[in-house]
């Protein structure tokens, strides 16, 4: 009996480990050392460093303006297209530095895929839309098209609500569904990070669950960057958060750490409202 | 962290509602200490109309338990707190069954004052063993009342020092009535009596603790229930820069 | 009151809505007047025979269609020259013009007659009007129908008996056209060939006893051929000269008139509404796909349809690839900057060059230049006669896309700036360099403002006169050109041209009077040319707009 009830309370105990926000063992995956962004002369990053793990969720929260998108578009290299941007310090993506000389930008596009804060979809089909990448990497095989397309929208959930309707056009979508539908548009060429900024912002609350309820899935498959507005998105969905304030990175730890007992009073002021 | 800091908030609504979450756990507390105190008073003074007034103001308490319990579930709802509002909210909902608790054992103190006095015509008995130890648990619950007052870590480390002065004083009165008891069974009763209101005495010493546990959980955001004392000295001595 | 109206805004609306109504009833007007005054010139109205008595107190037959009138004062009606005692003492006389066509006999085609002195007017059944293909029309009366100068038919019959010989007539025309465009002008056009080859041997050095007997064997076959079309045609000409029609006019004179030379003869005041409605549009058809006559002022206006219509798609051909490409470069890949900004600034001023600079400058330039240097390269042969250093359809095509390419530029960036930067972004992140991007997603989604640009483009192109007359359109052009010679799109050719031919008539033409309903119906006909290649655009456009449908907002 005895040993019977011993038992059990070590089952107990182990089960609520696992329902626990308590990540498993986790790999680096991306590495941020001493990164200075300028426009011109005007600095809006300030020597950030991080480490991103990898098939986690790292959210980057903060008031408008403190640079959280800017440094997510270093990522992929998003702010190349910007005029008078100069990048100083490192990112490492798996060891390798993305500004290094050698890099291919398109390539390096397709190992860091990216969702936008507005859906935008192209103005074709919602089969066109998804095959997109694809079609740019040179895969025009129907087979392998069609097996691609309809991996991603399953794994962007959204095969079921578009299955019978894959050569309307994309517009004819809802908001939630365009958004879900750029998602699956970013997986299809399998990238290994996904950075989105802002996905939910645009959207109702329950299409902003679902695409949330969604994150929670890639994780399994990605690594995943989110800049967010939301502070309970940011709490809801990731498993790391950086306070980002005037380009400075001010805080970045665990969630559950940083949302229940943040160290620094400027987090602590952001999270509860008392900011400003 | 001084208790300006609720009312910085961009929502001053939400300013107001923690303020007066705080204000009401507060007024909680001052109740049950008067409870206590007044508990002790009739029960030393065998004074049967206080005793029943403790026992009516009992409704208060579970009264203030239930309003402030479903006030803390709407924020928790409709604000979805962060950080120390947060820790503030979850303190306040554990600081509550706590105090009322405690209002309880006064109540049964009053209740017992009440059985005893009825039947016991005029008999006086000052229950001089119960006085120190009445005295340094009301002193507990009022310094970590204080301390919730505060938002201050201060003094915390003397409350639960306190503590371990009301178990000594406790095992005295147990081996003193054990004593009593054998020199003359006729003591017995008393004893039981004495025994029954410095045990409830002693649970108050425990809340009290609690209190101050919680107290410490939302101003460090560290949970310190559940590890030795050096370790809990450790913790506030050590996070006490924070503040 | 009076103020409160005015700050309720109602008054602005009232003046904008009155505006717009202005200028809905102005273009409504316009082409109303064009189209009353144009289409009513083929309804076949009746002729009348009128007893008038001139000046000298003399009584004339006249014949012939009224066709104005109108109200002169005493003092002007005595200096055009009618008698004092006609005019009498009114303050105003009315007068009316008759056309009375029979040029032959009369030095004018229409005569102003003061109404006062008409003194019969009647509309015999038997009275002909006869369209010839020379000297304008023909009114008289039918006498008899011959044939190598005996009678063939007169009495009640002869105009049954006419009707067939014109009809018969016609056919065998049609045969000699037939012969002479397309089979003779084939052999022409190999002769020609041929002569040019010779010529290019010659001056290559390569002119062997070889090719000197290919090239004769060739000529000779070619010879024997047109040799047999010739003698075919004259047999065809024989025929078709064979027989003549004998009239006799209002005032008493015999006229007689091959059938060759008739188009078409019809008695107007015999006619049934009916049968006038089928004949006014059998006019219309004739209009529209015949060949004009007689210096422009009659037949029909096909080639200058078909010259304006090719010139304008050859035009939008050329003008398109290379205004996207320009802007495409200019908003695209171009350094946002001082010279950008310079070059915006040339191209919005180019569209403000009057048009007749861009045909000075096709002619210094593009034909004599460019073409020059072309025929000096690549047409040696047929020097001195030029190819390409003449004005012809290329240059007129090039020059007028030079005209219209400011407004394709201007309105292709400007679509391609509205194209929203999310869906660049969204190309690029996935791994699309920019010119993927620019190809798969940003080009189709300006497409709609490219054709918006060609719309304006041609709309312009199309009623562009003043450069053409420089560089490439002619009063008359020989041959259309496309046609089944090869290489078939002749771009060294002249050709005509709707708006050129509205000049033409109405300024140039012999008889001004005459033509001028010929004037309106060409302007209505060009603008319904250019409403329809219009439309043709405007319907691509919204179908492309409907397709790449951004996201809004």
């Amino acid at each position: 009996m005895e040993n019977q009830a011993e038992r059990r309370h070590a089952i107990d105990i182990s089960s609520i480990r696992t329902i626990s926000h308590n990540p498993g063992k986790e790999d680096p995956c991306l590495h941020v050392e001493n990164l200075n962004l300028f426009y011109g002369q005007k600095q809006a990053l300030f020597n950030i460093n991080m480490v991103m793990p990898k098939q986690r969720v790292t959210a980057y929260i903060g008031p408008s303006g403190c640079g959280k998108s800017t440094l997510l578009r270093c990522i992929n290299r998003m702010n190349d297209l910007i005029d008078g941007v100069r990048i100083e310090g490192k990112i490492n993506l798996d060891d390798q530095d993305i500004y290094a000389k050698s890099v291919n930008v398109a390539a390096l596009r397709r190992r860091v895929g990216m969702v936008f804060q507005k859906p935008n979809p192209f103005p074709k089909s919602i089969y066109e839309n998804v095959a997109y990448g694809l079609r740019i990497q040179g895969i025009n095989d129907r087979h392998t098209l069609d097996e691609a397309v309809e991996q991603s929208l399953q794994g962007a959930a959204l095969w079921g609500e578009v299955k019978d309707r894959l050569n309307d056009n994309a517009f004819g979508l809802s908001g939630g569904q365009q958004q879900r539908l750029v998602i699956a548009r970013a997986i299809a060429i399998e990238p290994e990070v996904l950075l989105l900024d802002e996905p939910a912002s645009a959207l109702d609350p329950i299409s902003t669950l679902k695409i949330e309820e969604l994150i929670n899935e890639l994780k399994e498959k990605y690594t995943i960057v989110i800049v967010t507005h939301n502070m309970q998105q940011a709490a809801r969905v990731s498993d790391y958060t950086a306070f980002m304030y005037m380009g400075e990175l001010i805080e970045f730890g665990r969630t559950t750490e940083l949302f229940t007992n943040p160290v620094k009073q400027q987090t602590e002021d952001y999270i509860t409202g008392r900011y400003g | 962290m001084d208790k300006k800091h609720i009312g910085q908030h961009i929502s001053k609504q939400f300013n107001e509602e923690l303020e007066d979450i705080r204000h009401k756990v507060l007024t909680m507390g001052g109740l049950v200490e008067q409870q206590l105190e007044m508990a002790m008073k009739a029960f030393k003074l065998g004074d049967i109309d206080l005793a029943e007034q403790i026992i009516q103001n009992d409704e208060q308490i579970n009264e203030l338990e239930l309003i402030i319990d479903k006030e803390c579930m709407q924020i928790l709802a409709l604000r979805q707190p962060a950080a120390f509002d947060l820790r503030l909210l979850i303190s306040c909902i554990k600081m509550i069954p706590e105090l009322e608790r405690i209002g309880d054992k006064a109540t049964r103190v009053a209740h017992m004052t009440v059985q005893l006095f009825n039947n016991d015509t005029g008999k006086r008995d000052d229950y001089y063993e119960v006085q120190h130890l009445s005295e340094l648990v009301i002193l507990m619950l009022h310094d970590s009342l204080d301390a919730f007052a505060r938002m201050s870590l201060d003094g915390i480390l003397a409350i639960t020092e306190q503590e371990k002065v009301v178990n000594r004083e406790y095992s005295a009165i147990v081996r003193q009535l054990i004593t009593q008891m054998f020199e003359d069974p006729r003591n017995i009763t008393r004893s039981l009596d004495v025994l029954t209101v410095s045990k409830a005495l002693e649970r108050v010493a425990d809340m009290s603790c609690n209190v101050c546990e919680y107290v410490t959980y939302m101003i460090l955001g560290e949970d310190v229930r559940h590890i030795s004392h050096e370790e809990f000295v450790a913790v506030v001595s050590g996070r006490k820069g924070k503040e | 009151m009076i103020k409160q109206w005015f700050k309720s805004g109602s008054p602005w609306i009232w003046l904008n809505a009155s505006a717009v109504s202005m200028s809905l009833i102005l273009v409504v007007g316009i082409l109303g007047l064009i189209a009353v005054r144009g289409l009513g010139h083929y309804w076949p109205s009746n002729v009348a025979h009128l007893q008038y008595r001139d000046k000298d107190g003399q009584m004339q037959d006249i014949t012939g269609e009224f066709v104005d009138s109108n109200e002169v004062s005493a003092q002007r009606a005595k200096d055009a020259g009618y008698a004092a005692t006609d005019i009498g003492d009114d303050l105003e006389v009315e007068q009316k013009l008759v056309k009375i066509g029979n040029r032959e006999l009369n030095a004018m085609d229409f005569r102003w007659l003061l109404a006062k002195n008409i003194q019969k007017e009647e509309y015999p059944e038997a009275l002909v009007v006869v369209e010839r293909r020379e000297y304008g029309n023909f009114y008289g009366f039918l006498v008899a129908l011959k044939a190598s100068g005996q009678i063939v038919a007169n009495g009640p019959n002869v105009w049954e008996a006419a009707q067939k010989s014109i009809a018969d007539t016609a056919q065998v025309f049609k045969e000699i056209k037939q012969l002479e465009k397309k089979e003779i002008g084939a052999i022409n056009y190999a002769l020609e060939r041929l002569r040019l080859k010779q010529r290019s041997l010659e001056l290559k050095n390569q002119w062997t006893d070889e090719a000197k007997k290919e090239i004769a064997a060739e000529k000779s076959t070619l010879q024997t051929e047109y040799q047999s079309y010739q003698s075919r045609l004259k047999q065809l000409y024989a025929k078709g000269n064979e027989q003549s029609l004998v009239f006799k006019t209002g005032d008493g004179h015999e006229v007689a008139i091959p059938v060759g030379k008739v188009v078409n003869a019809f008695q107007p005041n015999a006619m049934s509404v009916f049968t006038k409605i089928g004949h006014y549009f059998a006019k219309l058809g004739e209009f529209l796909s015949d060949d004009p006559r007689e210096a422009n002022t009659e037949g029909g206006i096909f080639p200058a349809i078909y010259g304006t219509v090719l010139m304008v798609i050859l035009m939008a051909i050329m003008v398109t690839p290379f205004g996207v490409v320009a802007a495409v470069y200019l908003r695209e890949y171009a350094k946002q900057g001082f010279t950008t900004r310079l070059i915006r600034i040339a191209v919005n001023n180019l569209a403000g060059v009057p048009s007749i600079v861009y045909g000075v400058f096709g002619l210094g330039f593009f034909v004599y230049i460019l073409g020059g240097n072309i025929d000096q390269l690549f047409y040696p042969e047929s020097a001195p006669s030029p190819v390409f250093g003449t004005p012809g359809l290329m240059w007129a095509s090039i020059t007028l896309a030079l005209l219209t390419l400011p407004v394709v530029i201007v309105a292709t960036e400007e679509g391609l700036s509205r194209i929203p930067k999310s869906i660049r972004e969204g190309s690029l992140a996935l791994g699309a360099t920019k010119f993927e991007t620019l190809w798969l997603t940003v080009l189709p989604m300006a497409s709609p403002a490219m054709m918006t640009g060609l719309i304006l483009a041609v709309a312009r192109a199309a009623g562009e006169v003043a450069p053409l007359m420089l560089v490439g359109v002619v009063k008359l052009a020989p041959a259309l050109p496309l046609d089944g010679n090869f290489p078939f799109l002749h771009l060294d050719r002249k050709f005509m041209h709707l708006g050129f031919h509205i000049y033409d008539v109405g300024f140039q033409s012999p008889n001004v009077e005459a033509a001028r309903p010929l004037v309106y119906a060409t302007s209505l006909l060009l603008v319904i040319v250019i409403v329809g290649l219009n439309l043709a655009a405007v319907t691509i456009r919204n179908h492309l707009r409907e397709k790449y449908r951004a996201l809004e907002g």
